[in-house]
C-alpha cells in the first residue's frame, strides 16, 4: 500500500498490473459515470444554471469563511451544542480524545467521515484506549482489513464480493464457519445484524459533515445506508468533525448543493438520507452534541491560485472521470483524497514538497473540469502546482533536464527550425512501417504504445508551403 | 498564545483578497404534473411502496396487507407519545422497533421533487424510528405533499427549529460492495407510504 504521494511512480505500476483491481476500475464507467449522466438527462431544471449556482453559493460561503463560522458557532452554541477548533490535525485528534473522556466514553460508532481519515483519527484512539468502530459498510470492511479508502464515496471500491466475504469470515469468528456468503446480500445482512449491536452498546457516535448552515447552526450528513443516523442519535454524545470549509450560508443554500452532490456523486436524485442535525436532545437523540471544526491546511488556501479547490463538496465526480484514477485507482495517490481533486488539494494541505508531484497524474484532459458540480478548474489548479514543484527544484531531473533542452531550442527559433527538419527525417527512416516501436530516451512510454512516424517534413515547413 | 479559534479566523482574515455577491436562488421549476402523482411516481423508482387511500378508515387494512406481503408478524410498533391509531386486530407495540419489525409513523412533509419525506423530530416523532424498523410504513396526508425541499424549510423553520430534521427517501441502500445496489443497510430494508387523499 502507498503510504506517500512521493511514492506515486512506483505505486501506480503496480496498481496497473492489478487484475482484480482492474475490474473494479471498469465499474467506474459503466455505474458512476453512466448514473450520473442518467441523472443530468432526468433532472427536471437546467443543470448548468444549477452548476453556476453552486458555484457562486461555494465562493460566497469562502470569501464570507470568518463571518460564517462565528454565526454557525452562536448558532450551535445556542442551542446548547459546543463548538470546538483545531489547527491542526495533532490538535483535532486531542480535541476528539478530550470531548470521548469528559463523556465517559470508550466504544465509539463513526460514520463515514474523510476528515477522520485525513487526521489518522481511528489509530489515535485505540492507542488512547478507545474502540472506534466503523459503520459505513464500506468502511467498516477496510477498517477490518487495516486499509485505508480508494475512492472518497465508495471506500471498498477496490475489492470484490469473495475479498469481502473472506474478511466477514476472518473477523467473525464467532458465527458459523460454515455460513453461506456468496451473495452481496449476505453480506449486507451480516454486517447489519452485528453493527446493529455495536450502535446499542455505543458511548459516543462521530459522524463527519457535507454541510454546515451558519444561520441556523445545522451539520446535514448525506447517507444511503443510515448508519451516520444511527451514530447520531443512539448513543449519549455525538461529535460531528469537520472541515472549517463546510460551511454554507443557510439551508436554502444547502438545499441547492444536496441537488448537486447526489447527482454527480452516486447518479441519485436525493440520497436516501438528509438529515439535518442541530443539537443535542431531551428524549430520543443524543444528550450532548459537538461540533469540531478542522482547518488543517484549508484556510492557507484562502486568497491563493488553489483557493477554488476550497469549493469542493466531496462528490467523486471528478475521480469518476478521470483516466487517471481509472486506470490506477486511490491507493496509488499515497493520500486521503485521490484522484483530480487530490491533485488539486493534497499540494496545498501536504505541502509542495510531499504532494506537488501528484499534480502530473493528470494529462490534462480537463473531464474532471467539465463534471465539476461547483465549477472546480481543477486542471489550472494542478498546472499551478507544477509550476511550483518545478520553481521549488523539485521536480524530477530527467524531468528538469528535459524541459530545459526544449527551452533552449525553442528560445532559437532558427536553431528550432533546422533541428525539428533534421529529427522528422531521421524519424521518418527510423519508422519505414509507418509507425516507431521504440527509441533509446522515453522507454517507459514505447513500452505501453507506438509514435505514428513523422512524414518526413515539419509542420512549418507544411504551412509555408500551403 | 492566540487559540487555534482566533489563530484560524484571523489566517482567513489575512489572507482574504475578494469578495463575492450572495447569489440569487435557482430552484428548478415544480413538477407540472398532480404533486401526489409526482411524488407517488419518484418514492416508486426509489423502492418505496407507494398506496393511494380514499380516507384514513382504510390505514388498518393497508396496514395488515403489507405486514402479510412481507410475512411478518401480525404486530406493529408506533411511538410512545404519537397518537394512537386504529390498527384494526394487529397487536399495537409502544416500544422501539428492532431490525426486524415493523413501525408505523406519520410524516409531516412529503416533498413531490423527489419522493422525499420529511420528519422534524419531536417527542411524537422519535427521529431514531426511521432507522430501527426493518419495515417502516409510513402515513402521508396528500395536502401534505409540497412541490421542494425550499418549502418544508420555510415551514419547518417557522414553527422553531428540532435536534434534527430528516429527509427519507426509500429504504435503506447501499452500494458499498461492487457498486451494485443492495436493500437494508442500517435502516429499514423496506418502505411503505400510504397518501391519504381526505
Amino acid at each position: 500500500m502507498n503510504q506517500s504521494p512521493r511514492d506515486f511512480p512506483a505505486a501506480s505500476k503496480a496498481a496497473l498490473a492489478d487484475e482484480s483491481l482492474k475490474t473494479a476500475l471498469g465499474r467506474l464507467k459503466t455505474h458512476f459515470g453512466a448514473n450520473r449522466a442518467l441523472a443530468i438527462e432526468r433532472f427536471g431544471g437546467d443543470w448548468e444554471a444549477l452548476r453556476e449556482q453552486g458555484r457562486a453559493t461555494r465562493d460566497f460561503a469562502l470569501t464570507h469563511l470568518d463571518t460564517l463560522l462565528e454565526q454557525f458557532e452562536r448558532a450551535v452554541t445556542a442551542r446548547g451544542g459546543h463548538v470546538h477548533w483545531a489547527r491542526d490535525a495533532k490538535e483535532a485528534r486531542e480535541v476528539v480524545l478530550g470531548i470521548l473522556k469528559d463523556a465517559g466514553a470508550k466504544t465509539v460508532t463513526k460514520g463515514k467521515s474523510m476528515v477522520s481519515e485525513e487526521i489518522a483519527l481511528n489509530p489515535f484512539l485505540e492507542a488512547n484506549g478507545m474502540i472506534p468502530v466503523e459503520t459505513d459498510l464500506g468502511e467498516y470492511i477496510i477498517q477490518l482489513r487495516k486499509e485505508p479508502p480508494s475512492h472518497i464515496i465508495a471506500p471498498a471500491f477496490h475489492l470484490h464480493k469473495e475479498q469481502v466475504a473472506q474478511t466477514f469470515r476472518a473477523a467473525h469468528t464467532t458465527l458459523d464457519a460454515a455460513r453461506n456468503l456468496d451473495e452481496r446480500q449476505a453480506l449486507v445482512s451480516e454486517a447489519r445484524q452485528l453493527l446493529r449491536a455495536q450502535f446499542e452498546a455505543a458511548d459516543a457516535g462521530i459522524t463527519g459533515a457535507n454541510f454546515l448552515t451558519a444561520e441556523e447552526g445545522a451539520a446535514i450528513i448525506v447517507t444511503n445506508e443510515g448508519n451516520g443516523d444511527l451514530t447520531r442519535l443512539l448513543p449519549k454524545t455525538h461529535i460531528v468533525l469537520t472541515g472549517i470549509e463546510k460551511v454554507c450560508a443557510d439551508l436554502n443554500d444547502a438545499a441547492v448543493l444536496l441537488r448537486l452532490l447526489t447527482r454527480s456523486a452516486t447518479g441519485q436524485d436525493i440520497s436516501s438520507y438528509v438529515s439535518v442535525m442541530l443539537g443535542p436532545s431531551d428524549g430520543d437523540g443524543p444528550k450532548n452534541f459537538h461540533v469540531v471544526l478542522v482547518d488543517n491546511g484549508r484556510s492557507r488556501l484562502i486568497g491563493g491560485e488553489a483557493e477554488e479547490v476550497l469549493r469542493c463538496i466531496r462528490c467523486s465526480a471528478c475521480l469518476n472521470h478521470c483516466p487517471i484514477y481509472g486506470a490506477v485507482g486511490g491507493h496509488a495517490y499515497g493520500a486521503t483524497y485521490p484522484g483530480p481533486i487530490g491533485a488539486a488539494l493534497n499540494p496545498g494541505m501536504l505541502g509542495v514538497a510531499n504532494a506537488a508531484h501528484l499534480a502530473n497524474a493528470s494529462t490534462f484532459c480537463g473531464r474532471c473540469a467539465e463534471v465539476c458540480p461547483v465549477k472546480i478548474p481543477l486542471p489550472a489548479i494542478m498546472r499551478h502546482w507544477r509550476a511550483r514543484e518545478h520553481a521549488s527544484g523539485l521536480a524530477p531531473k530527467s524531468f528538469v533536464a528535459g524541459l530545459g533542452l526544449w527551452a533552449f531550442f525553442a528560445k532559437r527559433p532558427a536553431l528550432y527550425r533546422t533541428a525539428t527538419g533534421i529529427a522528422a527525417r531521421v524519424l521518418k527512416v527510423i519508422g519505414r512501417k509507418g509507425h516507431i516501436a521504440a527509441l533509446p530516451l522515453p522507454r517507459g512510454w514505447f513500452a505501453v504504445r507506438d509514435l505514428p512516424a513523422p512524414q518526413g517534413r515539419t509542420f512549418h515547413e507544411m504551412w509555408k508551403a500551403r | 498564545m492566540m487559540s487555534a479559534r482566533e489563530d484560524i479566523l484571523n489566517a482567513i482574515r489575512a489572507q482574504r483578497v475578494r469578495s463575492t455577491e450572495r447569489p440569487k436562488s435557482y430552484i428548478p421549476p415544480a413538477p407540472a404534473a398532480d404533486p401526489v402523482a409526482a411524488f407517488a411516481e419518484h418514492a416508486t423508482a426509489v423502492n418505496a411502496d407507494v398506496r393511494i387511500l380514499n380516507d384514513a378508515g382504510e390505514i388498518p387494512a393497508a396496514v395488515a396487507d403489507l405486514l402479510r406481503g412481507k410475512n411478518i408478524p401480525a404486530e406493529i410498533h408506533i411511538a410512545l407519545d404519537a397518537p394512537t391509531m386504529d390498527v384494526g386486530p394487529l397487536a399495537l407495540k409502544r416500544t422501539p422497533p428492532g431490525p426486524d419489525d415493523a413501525a408505523l409513523t406519520t410524516a409531516p412533509f412529503g416533498i413531490a421533487e423527489t419522493g422525499t419525506l420529511a420528519y422534524p423530530a419531536s417527542a411524537q416523532n422519535p427521529a431514531s424510528w426511521h432507522f430501527r424498523p426493518g419495515f417502516e410504513i409510513v402515513v402521508l396526508k396528500a395536502s401534505d405533499i409540497v412541490a421542494n425541499m425550499e418549502t418544508v424549510i420555510a415551514r419547518v423553520k417557522a414553527k422553531g427549529l428540532p435536534h434534527t430534521l430528516n429527509f427519507v427517501t426509500g429504504p435503506s441502500r447501499t452500494g458499498d460492495i461492487e457498486q451494485t445496489l443492495e436493500l437494508g443497510a442500517h435502516g429499514p430494508k423496506a418502505l411503505a407510504i400510504l397518501i391519504v387523499r381526505e
